[in-house]
């Protein structure tokens, strides 16, 4: 609608836009401030690639530059995330030819780019990956090429002992000291851990229960899943109202639940379906031979280790920086119209078919000339999130448990840090913490237009004082705290959208030639769901 | 005033004058004696044998004080003048000598010469100072009683200064700040003195800064004191600390006592000179004389070079590569004399190269093999020690190990943690490794275990042990086989990455000793 038609007064207030955008990512990538620390020292840091203007440009954008290159391919990938990449594997392994991959940012790995420094690897998001089921083959294989399981004992799994998560794993700070492990109970009275004995017992039946389709009634990819009613209903209610139903007051079995959600989710009790909050503990059955099931897969760059075997893995051309703005569904193709950041241009894309490995707001605006109902758009809500990493001369130990893997407050907003470096081999007495804040609290969009708002010595303040409140004296040893700000960080599974209609509706194809794929369609924003749905994708695509 | 008696001061002024010299007397008799005891017992904290030490320095003292004496015959002109700019001297000097020698200790590879400079130096300033003093009273006392006098404030400030060091000063201040302090009453003398006397009055400002540049660098020496020898540490050590310092890996202290000298790592005994051939030889021996012909040697840890010196006594050993993470490890027991004479100058050796570096990480990086690989790490008592006893790290080794190479590795004590050393040898054969295990008594560890691991059996204690050795012999090595009832095998889980059950055993077995 507004590809050449558009006049050059639009055009030259366009670029103006672009520009002071750029502007405001500059400033914010490289203007290091002066956070007041106590001891009157500036902690150095920024806030990372401020993502989030490309994408609102295309929300808000009103002109376009002139057409300068038109590219046509068979296959185009849209979005380089991990669905994205998993599409890519997957149509690799099928000897698909002609595909190409856009990606709007500097480069793939959506949720699971990590960063860099001389202290360690960190990761910007996802970081860890619980060992999957056996039934999950794509994925088990996909381990398999990759060098994280090593070989197969009577069918189950060896994996590397180099990725599982190194022991402690985790600790809780609760009343001044740091337990073992994140479920309270430190302090906590015998009805608190008889209801927590009690809740885990329940979860323990719905991991083993069966729906009279024969299948779990949780599992992963949550499509596979049982159909039967009589757990699909529990979608329709949150997990408070569950939780509240079936007698579960006490106060640190709610707190831990709610902290899983947060963790998993970023969503509250409320704001989470029973279905999915009992998603969390019942459906994982996984099984090495040299580990436990509860056993987790975890590196120093998070899940950027697995990112990055999916981006080295894959052999098709990626053009990065290159944002599509508009889809047409035309006679002679698919025409997708890309803005070139670098240079500031558009691109055409025409292709025989379109792989959306897109979240559903973005495909809000991408799919408006397309015009094909979608009822999706009302039924997604995201939640922000905010993850910083800082850099420590020393690391935070404190009465109780040593520093683990997962180290969580109780009580907090925060959902806590994890430990970087714990998987190098190596201790140093330098390490980076990643530290993780989901907004989970009222309106998702009014909490994005406040963490949009704030600036790198906002945050700074932010992290030192929840970092202190476990770690008083902490403040001096940090060297650096570097924040990334995920205004649409995941999808929050509320009441009603898992075995909604919309999100199968979603999933369908339209005419033939747009597919779709992104944990946003699963409704739980984990790797093997964002994994799973660009192999179901990707099989679409070639069976059509 | 003094010795310008006839220039008209009124008499009282001359008395006060000469109360105020004669209480100076008393001061420096004091200070003198503090350094001639602080030198003493540097010298058998650091070199041992107390006796010796003491009877030396202080010999080596009163010498030194009768060049002091005959050489303040030479001492002509304004004689307050000289006194005052002594005084300043031997405070400077006098005041510095405790922490400079703690910290050249580790730095010079002659101690000694810098010990007894310092005593020399010392005595022959405080040699200077009771001559000239008596020369400036003189004029205003008869001989007698000026003779009587000084030597009853010396001999008075000797006795307080003998009392007080032992029960007041060395308990309570430590030794640096002892000398510290001491330092700077010797420099008060001086400012006092320039003060009350006015015909100072033209080289006041003269000597004020050199006086106020000492008694601020003593202050600041006095500020720097914890970080030279933690005040605090040294009571926490039965026997004397002589060296301590904190890495960027570990806290280093080295104790002696009259015996023996002892390393500790984070408080952590690591040997006791007195014992330390029973562990290091029982730790190379049994594996390496089983070996034939040339063999290249790969040493973990070990960075006090006590397990290459037993290494060294095979002529047939062709190189030996020593990793231990702590550069400031292996400089000491490659530079101090008293090191190197126990570690036989193993680490200086042409055939030794020492790489600083984590052991995981250079075994998962090296591409040669070696033929026997000694594994002598601290014990497993935190999280990222127990890596280095994971399965993980012993599949490592397999790949840096010759065909019919032999490992052996310290694996805690078989008695006290019965679990612990077991969970060493089941993590060894889970990653592929026919294991022998055996234990000694060492006495500053009590029984004490290691285990060998080789591919395919094949160890025998028929061959020839190198000659000098003080405990391994052949009849030694049969014993150290059996394994009593309350150290035989007991089951336990393969010490992982991803479980660290051996860091939980060990907690679990150490902790009635250790809290």
């Amino acid at each position: 609608m507004f590809i050449d038609g558009a006049g050059s007064k639009d055009r030259r207030r366009f670029l103006k836009q672009v520009l002071a955008l750029a502007g405001v990512s500059f400033a914010g990538r490289y203007v290091t401030g002066c956070a007041d620390a106590s001891d009157g020292r500036v902690i150095p840091g920024d806030i990372v690639g401020a993502g989030s203007s490309i994408g609102h440009m295309i929300r808000d954008g009103r002109a376009i530059p002139a057409l300068t290159e038109e590219i046509r391919t068979g296959i185009l990938i849209i979005g380089g995330g991990i669905s994205g990449l998993s599409a890519a594997r997957w149509l690799h392994k099928k000897g698909t030819e002609n595909v190409m991959m856009v990606e709007m940012g500097e480069e793939t790995g959506g949720n699971s780019v990590f960063g860099q420094n001389k202290v360690s690897a960190y990761p910007w998001a996802a970081h860890y990956l619980p060992i999957p089921d056996v039934a999950n083959t794509s994925l088990i294989e996909f381990l398999g090429e990759i060098g994280v399981i090593t070989g197969f004992v009577d069918g189950v799994p060896i994996y590397n002992e180099y990725h599982l998560c190194h022991d402690p794993e985790e600790r809780l700070y609760i009343d001044g000291y740091w337990q073992e492990g994140l479920v309270p109970k430190f302090g906590i009275t015998r009805e608190d851990e008889a209801q927590i004995a009690r809740f885990m017992k329940q979860a323990e039946d719905y991991r083993a229960a069966k729906g009279v389709d024969g299948k779990y009634a949780f599992s992963i990819p949550l499509d596979t899943s049982s159909a039967d009613e009589q757990f699909r209903k529990l979608d329709q209610i949150s997990f408070r109202q569950f939780l509240t139903e079936n007698g579960y007051n006490a106060k640190p079995l709610l707190w831990y639940l709610e902290y899983c959600c947060k963790d998993d989710y970023g969503a509250g009790l409320d704001s989470t379906s029973a279905w999915a909050g009992l998603h969390y503990f019942a459906s994982r059955r996984g099984k090495a031979t040299n580990a436990n099931s509860s056993a987790v897969l975890t590196w120093p760059e998070g899940n950027g280790f697995l990112m990055q075997a999916l981006r080295k893995h894959n052999p098709y051309p990626v053009r990065t920086g290159l944002a599509a703005f508009n889809i047409e569904n035309t006679e002679n193709g698919v025409h997708v119209d890309c803005y070139d950041a670098g240079r500031k241009s558009t691109v055409r894309i025409v292709a025989e078919k379109v792989l959306m490995c897109t979240p559903q707001n973005v495909n809000k605006y991408l799919l408006k000339s397309v015009g094909s109902e979608r009822g999706i758009y009302e039924h997604v809500q995201y939640a922000p999130w905010v993850v910083a990493n800082i850099t420590c001369t020393g690391v935070p130990e404190g009465k109780g448990t040593a520093l683990c893997w997962d180290n969580v407050v109780y009580g907090r907003q925060s959902v806590g840090y994890v430990f970087a470096n714990h998987q190098n081999l190596v201790r140093k007495n330098e390490g980076v913490l990643t530290w993780y804040l989901p907004f989970t609290e009222g309106a998702p969009k009014e909490a994005r237009k406040a963490i949009y708002s704030k600036t790198i010595e906002d945050w700074k303040k932010l992290v030192v004082e929840d970092l202190a409140y476990a770690h008083p004296g902490i403040e001096p040893l940090i060297t650096r705290i570097d924040v990334k700000v995920w205004g649409h960080g995941m999808i929050q599974p509320v009441p009603g959208y898992v075995w909604g209609n919309a999100r199968s509706e979603a999933m369908q194809a339209i005419d033939g030639r747009i597919f779709f794929a992104h944990s946003d369609l699963s409704g739980i924003s984990i790797f093997e769901e964002a994994f799973s749905q660009g192999v179901r994708a990707a099989e679409e695509v070639l069976r059509t | 005033m003094v010795n310008g008696a006839g220039d008209g001061t009124p008499v009282h002024e001359k008395k006060q004058g000469q109360g105020l010299l004669l209480f100076s007397v008393f001061v420096i008799a004091t200070c003198g004696l503090i350094y001639e005891l602080v030198a003493g017992t540097m010298a058998s904290y650091l070199l041992g044998d107390s006796v010796t030490q003491f009877s030396t320095v202080i010999g080596v003292y009163l010498f030194s004080m009768g060049i002091g004496s005959w050489l303040s015959g030479q001492v002509e002109g304004d004689l307050l003048k000289w006194f005052i700019r002594i005084e300043i001297l031997v405070g400077l000097v006098g005041g510095c000598s405790a922490p400079s020698m703690f910290l050249l200790f580790e730095h010079v590879t002659y101690f000694r010469i810098v010990l007894y400079s310092f005593v020399v130096l010392t005595g022959i300033l405080v040699g200077l100072e009771i001559p000239i003093l008596m020369r400036i009273l003189k004029s205003g006392i008869e001989f007698k009683d000026l003779v009587a006098r000084v030597f009853t404030f010396d001999y008075i400030g000797a006795l307080l200064a003998s009392l007080i060091f032992p029960l007041l000063l060395v308990p309570y201040l430590g030794l640096i700040r002892t000398s510290l302090v001491f330092g700077i009453f010797n420099i008060a003398v001086a400012a006092y003195l320039l003060y009350y006397f006015e015909e100072t009055l033209r080289y006041r400002r003269r000597l004020l800064v050199p006086i106020l540049a000492s008694v601020f660098a003593l202050l600041a020496g006095f500020v720097y004191a914890e970080r030279i020898m933690s005040y605090s540490e040294t009571l926490a050590f039965q026997d004397k600390v002589i060296y301590s310092k904190s890495t960027h890996y570990q806290r280093m202290v080295l104790t002696r006592n009259n015996r023996e000298l002892k390393l500790f790592l984070n408080g952590n005994l690591q040997f006791s000179s007195l014992d330390e051939y029973r562990y290091h030889e029982a730790l190379v021996h049994p594996g390496l004389h089983a070996l034939k012909g040339s063999k290249k040697v790969l040493v973990l840890g070990g960075g006090d070079g006590l397990a290459v010196r037993e290494v060294l006594r095979y002529p047939d050993v062709a190189s030996v590569t020593l990793v231990d993470l702590d550069p400031a490890m292996t400089q000491l027991f490659r530079s101090n004399e008293m090191l190197l004479e126990l570690n036989n100058r193993s680490l200086l050796s042409p055939k030794v190269r020492v790489v600083n570096d984590d052991a995981f990480n250079w075994v998962r990086r090296d591409t040669m093999r070696f033929d026997f690989i000694i594994i002598d790490f601290p014990d497993p008592s935190n999280y990222s020690l127990g890596k280095l006893y994971s399965s993980k790290f012993y599949e490592e080794l397999q790949h840096v190990l010759s065909d019919s190479g032999i490992i052996v590795v310290q694996a805690t004590s078989p008695l006290i943690a019965r679990k612990s050393y077991w969970c060493v040898g089941h993590t060894m054969e889970a990653a592929g490794f026919v294991i022998v295990p055996y234990h000694i008594y060492v006495p500053s560890f009590g029984e004490w275990g290691y285990i060998m691991g080789m591919r395919n059996f094949g160890w025998h204690t028929g061959a020839q042990l190198p000659r000098g050795l003080r405990f391994v012999d052949k009849d030694v090595m049969k014993s150290m086989l059996l394994f009593p009832p309350d150290m035989s095998e007991v089951a336990t889980e393969v010490n992982k990455l991803n479980n660290q059950a051996l860091v939980n055993y060990f907690e679990d077995e150490w902790a009635p000793y250790v809290h």
